[in-house]
């Protein structure tokens, strides 16, 4: 019997994802990671929380496994807190479950597997390993590939996905099919999970201080460099914003860009947001890397359409890609993942975005 | 899988099946509320007395100074606030423990702080013994009441208390031990040692979770921590818990009767797994190693490893162990304990703790002795290899 360690966050998905396990025969070993100190947490939270953790452990009683509660909130705080809030210092929008994905979840997990002899590692993403290719999960409404660009290719050999090729609804029939009612209505999670009332700006006040740079007061100025108001803290925009901006102008107007040295916020047209290009780096293939003038599908925010563009420059720490149609808001810090089809070829970190925004060249 | 493990005797351990028999007809006939005036009232008053005053000849005691609690951590607190807040207006604003204390002290200890008290945790050595200089120098006139954990949970390290109480009581300083990991494996004795209060815990000694019980050297200032009945004359307000005090007192005879007996036995096993250790893998770091240590306790850290993967990989081949302290979620937090010892934290982090009781055999720790070095052997194999 080959012994698999599931990540369970006491959710629907990654207890259906053991069930299934249990079911097909695994020796399954449950795990709950704890990220972040649970003292000030709200009790409500559908994952991370303290009743999280219970619920795990109290289905993984169900299902006769065993399960352990996994420290890893330094390493956490380390790779994915520290680098939020440092991201937002420099005025990017950063993606925490991207880096908890490569680092936390895929990394430090499969160090726990290695110990307890696991061959397999699962979690209830939804997404799929194919003949040892990530693929998108099966329910476009559900696909999580978008976030797991960055795991190691190594870990997918040993990665299995459940819930990968099923809908939400299937899982949710499964989990009461299972008898898991404890779960099986369980909210999604939405936002993210250490930031515990959707304001992130908290989270950079508590590590960085409340007078951080990038809480501070700066201006709005235009293209061209007028300025049109104050705001109070760089660190609560991202590009492509319009809440929060000063008003009275003939056309709606967005977040173009973000200058952390003088902690300008640039404000400009729609048409402003658009980029012919992208730079990104730490990149991260999940396939042979593509040669350079590869068509490829690009996607740069979850649940985006993808757009098609052609790689056109590509070192072992950057590539440029140039899309077939501009694209908007290209932001920095998100993620750009390349696609064929179902296939994720792989993704980096989006550096800035070329041409069509001039106030963006590097 | 062959037999399952267990090796977490300071953890808990199982209850005695003279102390279950003992406690039976409480649960069923004997139900009475020691306070009421029939005959069942005086039946569970005739059971809660005869408890006190076994438990109190266990600890060299006279019964009005035993006074039973809920657990260990109700006896700490009460010990250490009920004291400080009985001496508030004596001038003695002073609290002090070790560092190496129990949650329950240092907690209370706290408390005290945020009462307006001073707190001072003591220097102790890297093997975990209160430095005696630093015991001189806080345990002054300014403090009310003065903390040492007997035998420490998590080394075994015993102190030694008859010193420490002598001078704190030259000073006129309540003198306080936590004896839950020491009572049944040392001689915990109110007339040949003088502390003024020791905690004990139920289920330390084979006595179920949820009873407890303080010794209170009379004339001790102590004010409850609890409002309500005249109950444990008015210490401990609470209907009293009738057969957890009877299983609680007989646990405690068979533990001071077997004491001699099971701390050779123990210190035997405890050696002889050490060794094997020792012999297996030249550089484990055995905490606590150059003090006196209570015989139950072993606790090694392997450089190079970490206690949750070992945890983990003991448990799934059927070897209960534990490590540092868990937090509410369940996950291991690195331990206080370690790192007042000044162990560097990466060893800390890899810090395994076995304790041994009435459930080890010879045979337990001879696998235990194969298995744990070759656990350690994996895991340091996994963290030398290139990442994959």
């Amino acid at each position: 019997m080959e012994r698999v360690l599931v990540a369970m966050s006491g959710g629907v998905d990654s207890s259906v994802a053991a069930a299934l396990l249990v079911r097909q025969g695994y020796d399954v070993v449950g795990a709950t990671m704890k990220l972040f100190c649970h003292d000030t947490d709200l009790p409500d939270r559908p994952c991370c929380s303290l009743d999280s953790v219970n619920d795990a452990r109290r289905i993984c009683e169900q299902l006769g496994v065993p399960h352990y509660v996994l420290n890893l909130e330094s390493a956490f705080g380390r790779d994915v807190v520290q680098d939020f809030v440092d991201e937002y210092a420099r005025g990017r929008t950063p993606i925490p479950c991207v880096r908890c994905n490569t680092f936390t979840k895929f990394r430090d997990l499969l160090r726990k597997a290695d110990a307890i002899d696991a061959r397999w590692i699962a979690t209830g993403h939804y997404a799929q390993v194919v003949g040892g290719v990530l693929h998108r999960g099966l329910d476009p409404a559900k696909d999580q590939s978008y976030f797991l660009w960055g795991i190691e290719r190594a870990v997918l050999s040993r990665m299995i996905l459940p819930v990968g090729a099923q809908t939400k609804a299937e899982t949710r029939a499964i989990a009461h099919e299972l008898g898991l009612e404890l779960i099986a209505e369980k909210a999604e999670s939405q936002d993210i999970c250490f930031v515990p009332d959707g304001d992130h700006t908290k989270i950079i006040a508590r590590t960085l201080g409340a007078d951080a740079p990038s809480l501070a007061r700066g201006p709005f100025v235009s293209r061209e460099g007028r300025v049109l108001g104050e705001h109070d803290g760089f660190a609560r925009y991202t590009i492509g914003q319009r809440r929060g901006l000063p008003g009275g102008f003939a056309e709606p107007m967005f977040v173009v860009d973000i200058r952390p040295a003088t902690r300008e916020v640039v404000i400009g047209p729609r048409e402003a947001l658009l980029g012919h290009g992208i730079v990104a780096r730490e990149i991260n293939w999940l396939v042979d890397a593509p040669p350079i003038g590869a068509e490829v599908e690009v996607q740069i925010r979850h649940r985006n359409t993808p757009v098609r563009g052609t790689l056109v420059r590509s070192s072992a720490d950057e590539v440029e890609i140039v899309l077939e149609t501009p694209a908007s808001a290209i932001t920095p810090g998100q993620s750009v993942v390349m696609y064929d089809g179902a296939r994720v070829l792989g993704g980096g970190v989006i550096e800035r975005a070329r041409r069509g925004l001039p106030i963006l060249a590097a | 899988m062959p037999e399952p493990i267990y090796l977490d005797h300071a953890a808990t351990t199982p209850v005695r099946a003279e102390v279950l028999d003992a406690m039976q007809p409480y649960f069923g006939p004997r139900f009475g509320n020691p306070s009421s005036v029939h005959r069942w009232g005086r039946e569970a008053r005739a059971a809660l007395d005869e408890a006190r005053e076994r438990l109190a000849r266990c600890l060299g005691a006279s019964p009005d100074e035993v006074c039973f609690t809920s657990c260990g951590t109700e006896a700490d607190n009460m010990a250490v606030l009920g004291v400080w807040r009985a001496r508030r207006a004596e001038g003695r604003p002073g609290v002090v423990a070790t560092p190496i204390e129990h949650k329950a002290v240092l907690a209370a200890a706290h408390e005290i702080a945020a009462e307006g008290g001073h707190e001072r945790l003591l220097a102790i050595s890297d093997d975990g013994l209160v430095d005696e200089a630093s015991f001189e120098s806080l345990v002054r006139e300014d403090v009310a009441v003065c903390s040492v954990m007997w035998v420490n949970n998590e080394i075994g390290v015993v102190q030694d208390i008859a010193r420490l109480a002598g001078i704190a009581r030259a000073r006129g300083v309540v003198f306080h031990t936590d004896a839950v990991q020491a009572f049944g494996k040392v001689d915990v004795d109110a007339r040949r040692t003088p502390f003024d209060l020791a905690s004990v815990s139920g289920h330390k000694i084979g006595a179920p979770k949820g009873i407890g019980a303080l010794y209170i050297r009379r004339g001790t200032p102590m004010q409850a921590l609890m409002f309500g009945g005249a109950q444990d004359r008015g210490r401990r307000p609470g209907t009293e818990n009738v057969a957890m005090a009877v299983g609680l007192a007989r646990a405690a005879e068979l533990a001071v009767a077997e004491r001699e007996h099971e701390w050779t036995t123990l210190a035997a096993l405890r050696d002889r797994l050490e060794a094997a250790f020792v012999e297996r893998i030249p550089d484990v770091v055995i905490h606590g190693r150059g003090a006196p240590r209570a015989p139950h306790i072993t606790n090694v850290s392997v450089p190079g490893t970490d206690s949750e993967s070992l945890l983990m990989a003991l448990d799934l081949r059927g070897v209960a162990c534990s490590a540092g302290s868990a937090c509410q979620s369940g996950a291991i937090t690195p331990s206080h304990v370690l790192s007042a010892l000044g162990v560097a934290p990466d060893l800390a982090s890899a810090a395994v703790r076995m304790s041994l009781g009435a459930l080890t055999t010879a045979a337990d720790i001879d696998r235990v002795a194969e298995l744990f070095p070759m656990l350690v052997a994996k895991a340091r194999g996994l963290a030398a290899a290139p990442a994959r």
